[in-house]
């Protein structure tokens, strides 16, 4: 486990580049907190929002004594807004929206894996890789059908090659003995 | 559900760009509202596989969500 509330001080200063640091090991325990409202919430949605009212409150968080307490709280803001998600689908009734299981538990970047998936997305097919990398660029900012029209594909073209790269990289690390958390 | 179209959806969620309502908040995607719930549970774990590669290859160890939130706060 790593701690994040290092970060903090600066983060309630208004540093945005601490901000992304911090969010770079508390995205993972946070998206997988949220694993419980997967059929009932489109997740990435209610992440991002989030990740942003965090930062809007963090200059108001303050250390507990305990480990991660920007992260905590921001497990508890993506749950109540998983609820009032569910809520306006009229999918949850409140005594079915499940618990988190236990505290969020960041870990620390792995290097090799890094150096292992660079080396298998240089051994992508070209059109796989044209796709991946686009979407890497855009960094959320642009909707695929945008990214695919600037490749001179169809959306569906696009979108198939997105899941063909995705598979031949698990293939790939796979083969290296690398399996993404636990995901195949 | 045929699994092509369903791979297609899934495929579709898995990108980090949402649009917002009138409020500024980010919406779920059209293609999560087509899929059934097994596809949503894959369209999580694909999401959570997708995501770690992105971190992974990037210099700052940001995926295509953090990058598309720090974009927010940052005003572009």
């Amino acid at each position: 486990m790593i701690e994040l509330d290092t970060f903090l001080v600066a983060i309630a200063a208004g540093d945005p580049d601490a901000f992304g640091r911090w969010v770079a090991g508390a995205e993972r325990p946070l998206r997988e907190s949220l694993r419980g409202f997967a059929t009932r919430v489109d997740t990435e949605a209610v992440l991002q929002e989030a990740l942003l009212r965090t930062w809007q409150v963090a200059p108001r968080v303050e250390s507990d004594g305990r480990p991660n307490a920007l992260l905590r709280m921001a497990t508890r803001i993506a749950r109540n807004l998983a609820l009032d998600e569910a809520r306006r689908y009229r999918a949850t009734p409140l005594e079915d929206a499940p618990e988190p299981a236990h505290d969020p538990t960041p870990e620390a970047p792995d290097p090799m894996l890094r150096r292992h998936v660079l080396e298998c997305r240089d051994g992508l097919p070209k059109q796989p890789a044209r796709v991946l990398g686009a979407r890497l660029a855009s960094g959320g900012a642009e909707p695929d059908e945008t990214l695919a029209e600037r490749l001179g594909m169809q959306k569906n073209t696009f979108l198939q090659n997105l899941s063909r790269a995705r598979k031949l990289l698990a293939a790939c690390l796979e083969k290296r003995g690398i399996t993404l958390g636990g995901l195949r | 559900m045929k699994p092509a179209d369903r791979e297609r959806l899934i495929a579709a969620t898995t990108s980090a760009h949402r649009e917002r309502d009138p409020d500024g908040r980010a919406k779920a995607h059209p293609a999560w509202h087509d899929l059934d719930e097994a596809g949503r549970l894959g369209a999580f774990d694909e999401t959570l596989r997708l995501r770690t590669l992105e971190a992974a290859t990037d210099p700052e160890g940001l995926s295509t969500t953090a990058r598309a939130v720090l974009a927010r706060i940052r005003g572009r």
